[in-house]
């Protein structure tokens, strides 16, 4: 993983869901521009991790986290970290498709209009880019101000990835984007992530390992709260270098 | 043919035939007992809809010493009494709601929850004579003068607030009114609340929204049915409301465009004079007439939130 620059680097990063110890003692760095697949059994702290990311978890009082997440140089879990500002900068997208009840357009325009007061004109230039990124636009254009809630499952996902690009982010944070979706769809959120990868760094969480090894460059194995190995995604699938790795790659557990 | 056999276990069928015909016997009982109310309440009203005809519900005449009785000034009384119940009641349940189930961590918000809800268990005469020693005395001496204040020399407004400071009026049932509907406008908002999928709230905040923006763009049109829901609720319980608006009213029959000025509404005037009419006579059926108008408003609230409700839904 050289000549590779970091994006997110976790260092002795530990989280507690009030006196349960989710996860230990997590170290590894997330590179610029690739996507990383974290994997492993539920319940592993995959997902606890990603939500570090974006700072989700201080929706929740009971939760709370030690050690340093450094992006840009600065450390997320700072308690000054303006939550609102880290948070358009890296992006989130959600096991289920999550979109508002408005328009497709207003589902798009709710995020651009968080952060800035464009002319309608932009606004619609934004909401076009956003959708071509996630190959929607051909689909929708022409219902632009119907409500999202008359799309597809699949389509209802590219919009919310859609929704998290029209930000523009750095990173997108995918918590098991297919998780709810028919395989046709699944395969269009996957071609995507190749495509999106040239301009975000992309975490993926996924419990599909065919989908990690498809779509992942780096893939890191959590086991038990523990982070258990990271690699890139061939190594790690064809040459585990730990036995719980091959074992769980293998299929005997998970 | 085994599937067909006679006799093979006749309990089997009797028994759910017994418990489907107890069932349509309890659905069936709800609907007769609605169609004699309201049969009963028309029926027995039949004279004084036939001698006032129209006017009983246009004028606000009433003087039992010439046999003349009207719905009117109740009707005001009722319509303008409850709206300023629920006006008052929404913004409140609104902020309840939403603090307890967004922003108070849960071991303060359940003993506020419970508190609430036992607020709904206060019996209503409580409530009157709390608002007949407490709030009234409140009213006059500092609300009262106070909204004077403010808005005695607007005009047209200042028709609102005119008159005297004496405490109670249809403000004051107004506002105990809204005390009273609170939980349970409360309670339904609460659970519209609760319904909110905490991946889509999730998701707002993921693209960097604040609190204020995810409540007023996610949050709000998600429980708006729960809300409309809960008004409605509310709303039906302050119209039928007696016992603590008969206290605080003031009990005059006459409308006027004065919040400060006592008047009465349908469940109040019902309660005071039914012990006072005769069995047959005009007053009586006029009484009857003003339940079944009563009535009649309840249902048109029900309807009407629920075409607004039809229609909100319809357009988003």
């Amino acid at each position: 993983m050289t000549d590779n620059q970091v994006a997110i680097s976790i260092q002795k990063v530990d989280f507690y869901y009030g006196a349960y110890h989710a996860l230990r003692n997590i170290n590894f760095d997330i590179n610029a521009k690739k996507v990383t697949a974290m994997i492993g059994p539920s319940g592993c702290g995959k997902s606890t991790l990603l939500r570090m990311l974006n700072r989700m978890y201080d929706l929740y009082p009971n939760q709370y986290a030690k050690g340093n997440i450094l992006f840009d140089d600065v450390n997320i879990l700072d308690k000054d970290i303006d939550l609102n500002i880290l948070r358009s900068r890296i992006g989130m997208v959600f096991q289920k498709p999550t979109p508002f009840s408005m328009s497709i357009y207003e589902n798009i325009a709710f995020g651009i209009k968080l952060y800035e007061r464009p002319s309608s004109a932009r606004i619609q230039e934004k909401i076009e880019t956003a959708l071509r990124q996630v190959a929607l636009w051909d689909e929708v254009k022409d219902r632009l101000h119907r409500s999202a809630l008359g799309l597809s499952g699949g389509q209802q996902q590219r919009l919310c990835i859609a929704r998290a690009l029209a930000v523009e982010p750095e990173v997108l944070l995918l918590d098991e984007p297919t998780s709810a979706l028919d395989p046709i769809s699944t395969a269009k959120i996957e071609e995507l992530l190749d495509i999106l990868k040239e301009k975000y760094t992309i975490v993926l969480v996924t419990h599909n390992l065919q989908q990690a090894a498809r779509c992942a460059d780096n893939v890191a194995f959590f086991y038990s709260g523990g982070l258990i190995e990271v690699n890139d995604a061939a190594t790690l699938f064809t040459k585990p270098a730990q036995a719980k790795t091959h074992d769980y790659i293998t299929g005997r557990f998970g | 043919m085994l599937l067909k056999q006679a006799g093979y276990r006749k309990d089997k069928k009797i028994i759910p035939y017994l418990f489907t015909s107890l069932m349509w016997c309890g659905g069936a009982l709800i609907f007769l007992i609605f169609l004699g109310l309201i049969f009963e309440l028309f029926w027995q009203g039949k004279q004084a809809f036939s001698v006032f005809g129209f006017h009983f519900i246009t004028s606000t005449d009433w003087n039992p010493g010439e046999q003349q009785f009207s719905a009117g000034a109740a009707l005001v009384g009722t319509l303008v009494s409850s709206c300023i119940g629920v006006v008052l009641a929404l913004p409140l349940s609104f902020g309840c709601a939403y603090c307890l189930n967004e922003l108070m961590p849960q071991r303060f918000s359940k003993y506020i929850t419970a508190s609430i809800q036992l607020l709904a268990a206060i019996p209503s005469i409580i409530l009157g004579m709390w608002g007949f020693f407490i709030l009234v005395p409140l009213m006059s001496q500092y609300v009262q003068p106070f909204l004077k204040n403010i808005f005695g020399n607007v005009p047209y407004i200042e028709l609102l607030f005119s008159g005297g400071t004496y405490g109670i009026g249809i403000l004051t049932a107004g506002l105990i009114l809204a005390i009273m509907i609170t939980p349970f406008i409360t309670a339904i908002m609460q659970e519209s609340f609760a319904n909110t999928p905490v991946m889509l709230k999730e998701s707002a905040y993921s693209l960097g929204a604040t609190r204020w923006e995810v409540m007023h763009q996610v949050i709000v049109p998600w429980v708006q049915k729960g809300v409309v829901g809960g008004v409605v609720l509310g709303w039906g319980r302050a119209l039928g409301e007696t016992m603590a608006v008969t206290f605080v009213i003031g009990n005059a029959h006459h409308a006027s465009w004065s919040l400060f000025m006592p008047s009465n509404t349908i469940a109040s005037l019902i309660a005071l004079e039914f012990s006072e009419s005769a069995a047959g006579s005009l007053k009586m059926s006029s009484l009857m007439a003003l339940g079944a108008v009563l009535m009649v408003i309840s249902f048109v609230v029900l309807f009407c939130s629920q075409l607004l409700l039809k229609q909100v839904l319809k357009s988003r």
